[in-house]
């Protein structure tokens, strides 16, 4: 399955863009492997993983059409 | 449950001093309150390796924040006896010097409007999906990072 990914802030340094496309992606824990695989800053990189605006904080799987989003420390204010 | 929705907090680029004014006098017919109180959150000159940081662009996932902020206010009002709870964020650049947040509750009696002020900014800070990228005079930049 396409997952497309939104990133924030200072991810978005690292892949250059703020939306990144990934293949054959079925879940969350696949998603990270395959990130770090292709980008491999992302190793060091702090963020944590909303699908569909929630903030997952364990596996999750992927469905079609889900919005998956990391967004790395809030610094708003 | 409440009538309130979300609503947008969000505006392009500072806050204005005279918008913070006109917002206190809105309240001039509500003569149930008996207190406000208000947070103005300002941009701030900060030394970074000899660099003085001369703006914040703030940038947001806004469909995730919006529903955020409408579950921190539902929250507040539901935890302290406000009247009205207003919040405003900036986003795009703020000039050091600057207002890019501003809070203001409002109650009958003082602690309620002021308790809620303090823990709506709090949890604004470290919970609403918002980042400030610091920006120098020489094209240099870095992420923002909340104390």
């Amino acid at each position: 399955m396409k997952v497309n990914i939104i990133l924030f802030g200072q991810l978005t340094d690292i892949t250059g863009a703020d939306t990144v496309t990934l293949e054959n992606i079925l879940d969350t824990d696949n998603l990270v492997s395959t990130l770090h695989k292709s980008y491999p800053a992302f190793i060091h990189s702090k963020y944590v993983i909303a699908v569909d605006k929630k903030v997952i904080s364990e596996n999750t799987p992927l469905l079609n059409n889900c919005t998956v989003a990391l967004l790395p420390p809030f610094s708003g204010g | 449950m409440t009538d309130r929705k979300p609503k947008n907090i969000f505006v392009a680029g500072p806050i204005a001093p005279a918008f913070i004014g006109e917002s206190i006098g809105h309240h001039a017919s509500k003569t149930n309150i008996g207190g406000h109180s208000i947070f103005l959150g300002q941009v701030r000159a900060d030394m970074i390796n000899d660099q003085p940081v001369k703006a914040i662009e703030y940038s947001t996932y806004e469909a995730m924040a919006l529903e955020k902020m409408h579950e921190i206010r539902e929250a507040i009002f539901s935890k302290y006896a406000l009247t009205c709870m207003h919040v405003y964020h900036s986003l795009g650049r703020v000039g050091a010097g600057e207002i890019s947040l501003f809070v203001f509750t409002s109650s009958a009696h003082r602690k309620a409007a002021m308790d809620a002020c303090a823990e709506t900014v709090e949890r604004i800070k470290s919970e609403l999906p918002v980042w400030g990228k610091e920006l120098f005079d020489n094209e240099s930049y870095q992420w923002k990072e909340n104390k």
